[in-house]
């Protein structure tokens, strides 16, 4: 209830504000309709709006999808305005309020990072019947209305993950693995890929799973609990580095942590994430999970051009390695930004 | 001042499994010392929200203070280099001010405390984002030649696995967490039924109208136990902020509900002027030792979920009072039916 009341207070004042910008000055968004008009109108004086909804800027891999897109759109497309990015909070009726804030606001490329894909479904689908280029940003809706899909694939991160396993244990060994929400997508993705990998040495066994939420301080304790039950662990399997992190602690406190590996995933580029904690021998190796922001402000440049684009660019997922740690930190890190 | 021997009920039989089932291992002291650890800032939580509870009030917003209270802990250390000695009180600080925020807007304005506390779940949790940008920190800091620095070191006694205060004077030494715990519940429990502070809060759970009437300043008292509930979410933000080695800022989401069932468990009453710290004590042991007999015994996370809300169903009933009298009653009609027709 209160949450809903701050956002509507919010959006009331982000309307207000667009409805100053438009009476400013003739901006693309007045003159055109559909992405064709675009070109012609994309001069000096008037920006193209982009307008950007978020599913939850909670998360620091999103927190962190955020900064790098405002950042490529000022560095790498001048001829773009971004609207204050709007966070749904992982609510997604709030979600579809947004989007269709967006669509009466009638910018000219929206960017969709869904909170789930039935709820936003409909909204996605109101924006392309009025004309609107969408992005799809990391998670799916259930329309191919969109002009363009960009993400990673969780399956591939988990199997990388899983090849990296098999890589370190060579003659087989425990494995335990932290969970992230049991019912989330990428829990249930990541999860398969790395079963799936570590099947090529059947000498490997996952002795144990349980579910940590995502959250270190869960890891610290469900790592307690084996450490406490004797289980033999050779390595630990974290769908995120927070939860790899956390094991790791618990198994400092336990003097173990050089008798076991510890895998991650994110490879976040900032001083508590995972990148840095592969620097530090703290883990084996940890995934970049790319953001897609960098090929998102690509996309939307493209698009108010009237471009096409490809449809569905899935990104790489890079491992991180103490080789090549220093390297994608710096190149990752944006807060200078 | 313990209170009937009805209320450990519950808390010995989760020991009584533990010992079963997995003996040494539960028993262990290193396990035992992990498992209050990890609840032990959610438990001085529980401690501060029974104070609220007592004068029939509730603090939803405790989570979202220990929140931001963690984040402000692990900001001072990082940010501006602080002794951990300068930290806690400063959070401290922090916390009670959220807290004085809570009681001015229950009493002065009037706003119910399940509203005014929902409201600032909201509003602390919003700061804490603002002021992270939604990164976390990290608390051990790493200088240029890959050591810690001085403050950091000290920060990690605060709760980080491993870092035991006195260790080789008292043999393993003590885990902070744990003693800062049980010593806010000792200090909290000597107040509450040794001061005139502590009977006034009774009164005015217990009924409001007539501790006006007595000159108890009610509006006084409400102010004080929230403000102090802010204090301890205060005090609790740098072991959080410890245990994880790094302060997130989603730290303490869904903690006031741990709280509160702590604190329910323990025999408080929602509607006020019923409970003490010694049985939200047992509550919060209950609840954390739970978890971990559940985990050692490898029990799915499904049947974890079921498992806890029954248990808790089950340590609520076995605190009532009239509990026994109750099923002495039950069993009385049952045993003799005619009887029980002819009197009725």
């Amino acid at each position: 209830m209160i949450h809903k009341k701050f956002l509507a207070a919010g959006a009331a004042a982000m309307v207000l504000g667009m409805t100053a910008a438009c009476a400013s000055g003739p901006t693309p968004t007045e003159n055109e309709s559909g992405s064709e008009g675009g070109g012609e109108n994309g001069g000096d004086d008037g920006k193209f709006v982009v307008g950007y909804s978020q599913s939850n800027n909670a998360e620091p891999y999103r927190a962190q999808l955020n900064i790098q897109l405002k950042h490529f759109i000022e560095q790498d497309h001048p001829e773009l305005e971004l609207l204050p990015i709007t966070d749904a909070k992982q609510d997604s009726s709030t979600q579809v309020s947004h989007v269709q804030q967006f669509v009466q606001q009638k910018v000219d490329v929206l960017i969709v990072s869904p909170n789930e894909a039935a709820p936003l479904t409909a909204a996605v689908q109101q924006a392309c019947d009025a004309n609107i280029p969408v992005i799809i940003l990391d998670r799916t809706v259930n329309t191919d209305c969109y002009s363009t899909f960009i993400g990673g694939d969780n399956y591939v991160a988990g199997q990388k993950a899983g090849e990296l396993a098999v890589e370190l244990l060579p003659d087989g060994g425990n494995v335990v693995e932290l969970q992230g929400i049991l019912s989330n997508q990428p829990q249930i993705d990541r999860d398969k890929g790395f079963r799936d990998a570590i099947k090529e040495n059947p000498k490997i066994e996952i002795v144990d799973h349980r579910e940590a939420k995502w959250l270190k301080e869960e890891a610290t304790k469900v790592m307690n609990q084996w450490l406490a039950r004797n289980l033999e662990i050779d390595l630990v399997y974290a769908e995120n580095d927070p939860m790899a992190l956390g094991a790791q602690l618990a198994a400092t406190s336990a003097g173990k942590e050089k008798d076991i590996e510890f895998i991650g995933t994110d490879g976040l580029a900032i001083p508590d994430g995972g990148i840095r904690a592969v620097q530090q021998g703290k883990l084996a190796g940890t995934f970049i999970y790319p953001t897609g922001a960098e090929e998102a402000a690509a996309a939307a440049a493209a698009l108010v051009k009237g471009e096409q684009v490809e449809k569905e660019q899935i990104l790489d997922i890079q491992p991180v390695t103490s080789d090549n740690a220093a390297e994608l930190y710096d190149k990752y890190d944006f807060s200078g930004n | 001042m313990l209170g009937s021997l009805q209320g450990y009920i519950g808390l010995v039989l989760v020991i009584a499994a533990g010992i079963i089932t997995k003996g040494d291992v539960f028993l262990n002291q290193t396990n035992l010392t992990n498992a209050v650890g990890a609840f032990a800032s959610r438990g001085i939580l529980a401690v501060g929200v029974t104070l609220v509870i007592l004068t029939a009030g509730i603090d939803l917003s405790v989570g979202s203070m220990l929140g931001l209270a963690s984040m402000a802990s692990a900001m001072f250390l990082v940010r501006a280099d602080l002794a951990p000695i300068v930290i806690l009180p400063l959070c401290m600080l922090v916390g009670a001010l959220m807290g004085l925020f809570n009681g001015l807007g229950t009493t002065w304005l009037r706003i119910q405390p399940f509203v005014m506390t929902l409201a600032t779940l909201s509003v602390f949790r919003g700061i804490d984002r603002q002021l992270s940008d939604n990164v976390s920190v990290g608390t051990q800091i790493v200088q240029d030649d890959g050591s810690l620095t001085p403050n950091s070191e000290q920060f990690q006694y605060f709760g980080t696995p491993g870092f035991n205060l006195f260790e080789g004077v008292l043999g393993a030494g003590i885990y902070y967490p744990v003693i800062a715990f049980v010593l806010v519940c000792v200090v909290f429990q000597l107040i509450l039924s040794k001061t005139t502070f502590g009977r006034h809060i009774y009164a005015v759970g217990g009924n409001e109208t007539a501790a006006r009437l007595s000159g108890v300043n009610v509006n006084r008292v409400k102010i004080a136990v929230f403000t102090l509930c802010g204090l301890l979410a205060g005090f609790a933000g740098p072991i959080d902020a410890a245990y994880s080695a790094s302060a997130d800022p989603q730290a303490g989401f869904t903690y006031e509900l741990d709280a509160i069932a702590a604190a329910v468990i323990g025999g408080a009453s929602l509607s006020g002027g019923r409970g003490t710290i010694i049985g939200t004590f047992v509550g919060a042991l209950i609840l954390t030792l739970l978890d971990n007999v559940l985990g050692l015994n490898a029990v799915s996370d499904n049947m974890q979920l079921i498992i806890k809300g029954l248990i808790v169903i089950l340590a609520v009933t076995l605190q009532r009072p009239d509990l026994l009298s109750g099923v002495v009653a039950f069993f009385r009609r049952f045993a003799r039916p005619s009887a029980t027709r002819r009197t009725s």
